[in-house]
């Protein structure tokens, strides 16, 4: 109770009504009418609807259907369609074809992560490291320039690839080696070398981004301090540099594990000839054979071992955020001579950069107009592939810029990526208001955490979840597959975490204040979001649509299994290609599939002014 | 602005959590300056946003005058873009897509004037707070405390039966800060509305001030006015957070109890004997007083020997750190002190310049009647 001095001037007496306990209907009463005198919790509520059937339904029915008899099993395991079974978990795990449906992948996975983990890092720590804390020549520009394999498609490293070493093996045009006179053999055509290779170099850019930034942010000072008190430089770097690092290194490691996990082109284009086979790709396999059974196992399977390592990440990031709040406000950061090894130093970046980008792209560029591999001739070169006309081919008689399909590819993409995007990013920025406005705190938790949940489902799995549950008609739903609609859904739910990250993280940096100020100004909520939230959040809006449409364009694995020729996008218009073995074609189609990915990426960054490492992972 | 009345107000995030505010009754009056004050986290933020609606209560009601605008009984809750006040928040909160003139003028567009009127008023508000040639920038141009002044305008344009304050001056150094305080005081008188202002800076609510509501843990301490404040503190924790340096203070409890205390217990027991349950006696620092030889401390004084320890000048004034065996106190003087460091001295201080409180840190009040009454004999 609160003591009144006998001097106080206004001595207020309490009120007696008011000091009795409300009962609980009237507490009852009192909060639906502060939650229902704003949409804010009716568009939560709608929203939470919305994505429990777009992601969270999709999820249990493939997980459901590891465990019920599939349709046309019903004879063999004498149960009717729709019962319980063990059978494919046994046929998965335990079977004698086991091997070959899951470990064999699953050690094929592992051994590629793990591979391509321990190479990006060799390089990226380097290159982080030249980049950020030395006076290599060419810094920034090295920055920019050594993101840029992350902005392509992986699977135009494995179709550049292919181009250069493609063998005997393989029917089709072969490659400039082989044309040359040296068959590669075949374990470094095909399989898991330059799968790791290819992934790795693809992936460097996480490592140089995360370790780059955590690079920057380390203190000088505390580097000063030990060298004051009398370390040597090795015992600096050893005992305070890497300790601090730890967290940065050990997320950028996590994420390339879970990207690699879901990973589908490099594997489909490099391991197909050799029948190596990863965990995606044998999850592939198992759709395109109708095991509906075996393929909910082998999804369900990789969307657990994708929540573990991201639980991990989650954990460690938490970890990070232990090791931020010492770092102190006078951040400095000092480079370091690099004396006689300047010039060699910028000449590894240099190195890397035309590996990892200048080499492939070239490459690529080079074999779509020319006639035959490696014959550097001037009659050999031809624009024909790109513009020509009445080509004595079977099919494709035209260049492909005159193909229809591609443009109907294209028409496709534009059109599917796009609204699923558009409706992603409103939705993002939406979700991100809800979770940040609402009062019940059980509806912003939920949705929170369910828009973040297609981010631990590789986007195969996911898309293999879509199948099953939109295959065949549920309730007053109809059957999806092969429309359009069911690739919008699903890529939009797909974007969600991005979205919905983007949308969260943009609300909390703009704070209540400047609503609460239009609030108190007399400003009702419709008109608070039109004049306040909605201009002031524009760039974020953008960024919410475009991210997710870079993303689309080159993503591949979500319409592998989803999309058939009728919608037909560009990825899966140049992996036609290549199953055709019309390499010069699909070769072009992912060149430009990797154009509109750069150029779009380059134009987020330069409307929003962001750091791409903000958009990692997308 | 009729009154606003608190009764009973109580909020807390959750069920299980602390109350931020716990059974407050609070009256503000039409034309008042109230100072909400207390250390960070005592509640009084949470108590202005509840005024203005932005925090809804979890037990109690507001009224408006006759009119209760948020209540779990009545199951009323009138938003605050209905309450028709202004605040002004601590971030200042200026929409940054929006110029410094459509800052000013968005709430008087919401009201739909003409034009006319809008134009002539913004113009006013923005003379009066001397923002005008900044009209055309973005709050991002501005420095702090324009930006200040622009949420202030923002506020005034639209007129606002009370201005709510949520700590506007924290964020400005100290040459701005006196003068928005002087132009604040100038604004009440000006534009006669009830201003409720939050600090933790207890300068700030005394120079301000027609009202000061003392909070802590959520509960209102005292309120009252600057002066019934400083002289008058109902509780020990009153006496401690206002005044600087702070309050010295002699526990009686018996466990660590200070050979000063000590004093003071037989000094009080001497003299009053009907005074009974002491816990401890306050003295202010600018109340004591020191001598250098005994014949100079008056009669009926509370005195006692101590050695100086410490001259602390605060320009103007010195602040002595004098210490016993078991007790420093700080004493303040405006006349310089010609003391060595190692020098004894007595301190000395007359009975009315005693704030006794019981044991449970509470001001017994029937003491000031006894000691203020010791003057006069």
């Amino acid at each position: 109770m609160a003591f009144l001095s006998d001097s106080a001037k206004a001595s207020p007496t309490a009120g007696g009504e008011a000091s009795a306990a409300p009962s609980s209907w009237q507490v009852w009463r009192y909060r639906l009418k502060v939650a229902s005198r704003e949409p804010t919790t009716l568009i939560g509520v709608l929203t939470a609807l919305l994505f429990t059937y777009l992601i969270v339904v999709p999820i249990i029915s493939i997980v459901l259907d590891a465990v019920r008899v599939q349709f046309g099993h019903e004879r063999r395991l004498g149960k009717d369609f729709g019962d319980l079974t063990l059978y494919y978990l046994d046929r998965t795990f335990t079977s004698p074809v086991s091997v070959d449906l899951f470990w064999r992948p699953l050690f094929n996975t592992l051994s590629v992560a793990v591979g391509a983990i321990l190479l990006s890092l060799l390089i990226g720590t380097i290159l982080a490291w030249l980049i950020s804390r030395t006076d290599m020549f060419g810094r920034r520009w090295f920055a920019t320039a050594l993101i840029v394999p992350y902005m392509l498609p992986a699977w135009t490293f494995a179709l550049a690839w292919t181009t250069l070493f493609k063998n005997r093996t393989v029917g089709g045009q072969p490659g400039w080696f082989e044309a040359l006179g040296w068959t590669p053999p075949d374990w470094v055509a095909y399989g898991r070398f330059p799968i790791t290779i290819i992934l790795a170099l693809h992936y460097t850019p996480f490592v140089i981004l995360l370790f780059g930034s955590a690079l920057r942010r380390f203190d000088s000072q505390l580097e000063d301090s030990a060298r004051i008190l009398g370390a040597k430089r090795y015992q600096v770097a050893m005992q305070i540099i890497l300790p601090l690092m730890r967290p940065a290194l050990m997320s950028s490691m996590i994420l390339i594990f879970a990207k690699c996990l879901g990973e589908f082109g490099v594997p489909y284009v490099l391991g197909l000839p050799v029948k190596f086979e990863v965990l995606s790709t044998s999850l592939f396999r198992s759709i395109a054979s109708r095991q509906t059974g075996v393929a909910g196992v082998v999804a369900a399977s990789i969307m657990l071992i994708g929540i573990i390592t991201l639980m991990i990440d989650a954990r460690l990031v938490r970890e990070a955020r232990r090791f931020v709040t010492i770092g102190s406000k006078g951040s400095m950061n000092r480079q370091s001579r690099l004396g006689k090894l300047r010039l060699p130093a910028t000449g590894f970046a240099a190195t890397i950069f035309m590996l990892s980008v200048g080499l492939p792209l070239l490459t690529l560029f080079l074999s779509t107009v020319m006639k035959l591999p490696a014959q550097f001739t001037l009659d050999n070169f031809t624009l024909d592939y790109w513009i020509g006309q009445d080509l004595h081919t079977v099919a494709l008689q035209t260049g492909v810029l005159l193909s229809p399909d591609l443009w109907a590819a294209a028409k496709n993409t534009l059109m599917i990526v796009g609204l699923a995007s558009v409706a992603s990013g409103i939705l993002g920025l939406l979700v991100g208001y809800v979770v940040i406005r609402t009062p019940v705190r059980a509806l912003s938790v939920y949705l929170r955490q369910v828009t973040f949940l297609p981010y631990l489902v590789p986007g195969i799995a996911f898309a293999a979840a879509y199948l099953s549950l939109f295959a065949v008609p549920r309730g007053p739903m109809p059957a999806l597959y092969g429309t359009v609609t069911i690739l919008v859904l699903a890529l939009m739910a797909d974007q969600m975490p991005y979205a919905s990250r983007a949308g969260i993280s943009a609300m909390t940096q703009l704070g209540k204040d400047p609503e609460e100020a239009a609030q108190i100004a007399g400003a009702g909520w419709f008109r608070r979001m039109m004049s306040i939230v909605i201009p002031i959040q524009k760039g974020s809006l953008v960024t919410g649509v475009l991210l997710p449409f870079i993303s689309g364009i080159k993503g591949l694995s979500l319409f592998v299994i989803l999309a058939v020729p009728s919608t037909d996008v560009l990825t899966t218009y140049s992996l036609r290609l290549v199953d055709y073995h019309y390499t010069q074609a699909a070769n072009a189609v992912v060149l430009i599939i990797a154009a509109i990915a750069y150029l779009g990426t380059l134009a987020a960054q330069k409307l929003t002014k962001t750091n791409l490492a903000e958009g990692l992972g997308s | 602005m009729p009154t606003i009345n608190l009764r009973g107000a109580q909020k807390n995030y959750g069920v299980n959590s602390a109350n931020a505010v716990s059974n407050l009754d609070l009256e503000i009056r039409d034309g008042e300056f109230m100072c909400l004050l207390g250390p960070s986290g005592c509640g009084k933020t949470t108590t202005l946003r509840m005024i203005a609606g932005l925090e809804n209560l979890s037990g109690g009601e507001i009224r408006i005058g006759d009119r209760v605008v948020d209540s779990i009984f009545d199951g009323v809750f009138v938003p605050p873009e209905k309450r028709e006040m202004g605040l002004v928040f601590q971030s200042y909160a200026l929409w940054p897509h929006l110029t410094i003139e459509r800052n000013t003028d968005f709430g008087l567009r919401l009201r739909k004037l003409p034009k006319a009127e809008r134009e002539a008023r913004v113009e006013k508000v923005m003379q009066a707070l001397d923002i005008a040639k900044y009209r055309d920038r973005y709050p991002s141009q501005l420095s702090g405390g324009q930006q200040q002044r622009v949420a202030l305008a923002r506020m005034l344009a639209v007129n606002p039966g009370v201005l709510l304050l949520d700590e506007p001056l924290s964020n400005l150094d100290a040459r701005l800060r006196l003068e928005m305080r002087a132009e604040l005081k100038r604004l009440h008188k000006e534009f006669k509305t009830t201003i409720v202002f939050v600090t933790h800076d207890q300068w700030e609510a005394m120079t301000l001030a027609t009202t000061i509501a003392v909070m802590n843990e959520g509960t209102l301490q005292q309120m009252g006015t600057p002066n019934d404040i400083y002289d008058r503190p109902a509780n020990r924790f009153v006496a401690e957070f206002v005044g600087s340096p702070p309050i010295n203070i002699l526990s009686f409890d018996k466990k660590g109890t200070s050979d000063v205390a000590k004093e003071a217990e037989a000094y009080l027991s001497s003299r009053y004997p009907s005074l009974r349950g002491i816990g401890s006696v306050g003295i202010r620092p600018e109340a004591l007083s020191y001598a250098t030889r005994k014949e100079d401390v008056p009669q009926g004084n509370f005195s006692g020997k101590m050695v100086v320890t410490g001259i602390l000048p605060t320009g103007g004034s010195w602040i002595l750190e004098l210490k016993s065996d078991s007790h420093t106190l700080f004493l303040t003087t405006h006349a310089l002190p010609r003391l060595e460091l190692g020098e004894k001295v007595r301190f000395f201080a007359p009975p009315e310049a005693l704030h006794v409180f019981d044991k449970d840190g509470q001001r017994i009040t029937e003491a000031d009647k006894l000691l203020r009454s010791a003057k006069l004999n």
